[in-house]
């Protein structure tokens, strides 16, 4: 999860954020970490890019990228289906 | 023309032109080809989560247009209208550079967005919850000058009584090699302060942007006015541009010697200083004669700082002496003409009247 919340503050360009200052079950969207639409569709190119995932039902987006737990269960998931 | 009055402006460039004080107190001199703005905070005005998406340019825009709106006392404009001639390079460069690596394949939206050349109007009417009219004119070297006409006409017309207009570009890595290619700059760096004396061709890069609260009402800060502006493509000669400037001049009720300073865009390129040799001699042979752009650096709004710089002047009724180049001003400064070309093509002509 430290990983993912590197990839996210990389790809967002989020400033003044810190991995450790992100804790695993906040919310990322909105009084969480404040993120909009634009940041949600960075971050399924972020998926794409850096674990060749695609989001098959646009539907999940909400419950996958609710909180940095939920989007690395949603890779750990993704990844040992394919295994 | 019905003056125009400047209520207020903001400058970011590089000159420490966003601080405040005195014009050029102090004055930043450099020894290179390519001038970068001074940046101040930008966190002033801009939330920490908006400002991750904006390239240099966004953020100079915003800022510059911050500075203006405060300092006219305006907290919402009635039209924002800007000029750019080459837009967001940056985060056109960043788009189409991932387009490239990544064979059109998982671009992301944020540098797209952002590419666009009215990205700077809109993040500045975003900011502002400003829903009036919105405009961006890009037209090369008279990008800025058609947005300051089309501020004028709107405020004539009386559908808006502040206008928020100004012009801004920015040099980016990519751009500054192509234009180097172009033979646009000099071969080696030059020292800022010298520039104009500078007996080769070829200029140096700069960026910037100025923005301009105006009014047909003149404001508590209001130093100076807009009464004439007006532009030339492609002049064929020297003689269709002095005729034009003696047109203009007529045109606002006045000569060449009701001119107190002419303020010229000459930029230290031997070919292209030749057109201000050729007006400064015909028409204004005895006139004090100051400049911009070994301050600022050469780019096709550069004549938004120029006007922003004879603003200055006139609120201070002073010309610093890095910005002069020939002659002494008069005690008082009521008129300034502030004549400019951009690659010998692009020729302008903006009048400030004291107010």
């Amino acid at each position: 999860m430290e990983d993912l919340k590197k990839q996210i503050i990389e790809q967002l360009n989020l400033q003044e954020v810190t991995p450790e200052s992100i804790s695993n079950d906040q919310p990322l969207f909105k009084e969480g970490l404040g993120l909009d639409s634009i940041d949600a569709l960075e971050l399924i190119v972020l998926l794409q890019q850096h674990y060749n995932i695609r989001i098959a039902n646009p539907e999940q987006g909400p419950e996958i990228f609710y909180s940095i737990r939920s989007m690395a269960e949603f890779i750990t998931a993704q990844q040992t289906a394919k295994a | 023309m019905s003056p125009i009055y400047i209520n207020g402006s903001g400058c970011i460039s590089p000159q420490e032109t966003a601080t405040g004080g005195l014009l050029l107190a102090s004055l930043r001199e450099y020894e290179q080809v390519r001038l970068a703005t001074v940046d101040p905070d930008y966190k002033q005005w801009i939330d920490v989560k908006q400002i991750r998406r904006m390239s240099r340019v966004v953020k100079m825009g915003v800022g510059a247009a911050n500075l203006s709106l405060e300092e006219a006392g305006v907290a919402m404009p009635d039209a924002i209208i800007t000029g750019t001639a080459y837009g967001c390079l940056d985060d056109t460069g960043v788009f189409l550079t991932k387009m490239v690596n990544q064979q059109e394949e998982m671009l992301t939206p944020t540098a797209f967005i952002q590419s666009t050349h009215n990205t700077v109007g809109g993040q500045i009417s975003l900011l502002l919850g400003c829903n009036a009219y919105n405009n961006t004119f890009v037209h090369r070297g008279f990008s800025f000058e058609n947005s300051l006409l089309d501020a004028i006409m709107i405020l004539k017309e009386g559908s808006a009584k502040h206008v928020l207009a100004g012009g801004l570009d920015e040099i980016t890595n990519y751009s500054h090699d192509i234009l180097t290619r172009f033979g646009l700059y000099k071969k080696a760096p030059v020292k800022t302060m010298e520039l104009l004396n500078s007996p080769t061709r070829g200029t140096i890069a700069g960026e910037g942007a100025a923005f301009f609260t105006l009014s047909m009402e003149k404001g508590d800060h209001a130093a100076a006015a807009v009464t004439g502006l007006s532009t030339l493509y492609k002049p064929m000669w020297e003689g269709e541009v002095i005729g034009h400037i003696v047109k203009f001049l007529e045109d606002n009720d006045c000569t060449p010697a009701d001119i107190d300073l002419l303020l010229t865009g000459r930029n230290g390129d031997i070919d292209q200083d030749e057109m201000y040799e050729e007006v400064a001699a015909a028409l204004f042979p005895d006139h004090a004669e100051a400049s911009f752009k070994h301050l600022c650096g050469e780019y096709p709004t550069a004549t938004a700082f120029g006007l922003w710089m004879a603003n200055r002047m006139m609120a201070e009724q002073a010309v610093p002496a890095a910005a002069a180049f020939y002659g002494k001003a008069p005690e008082r400064l009521r008129k300034i003409l502030l004549y400019n070309h951009h690659q010998g093509t692009h020729h302008s002509l903006i009048l400030l009247t004291a107010c």
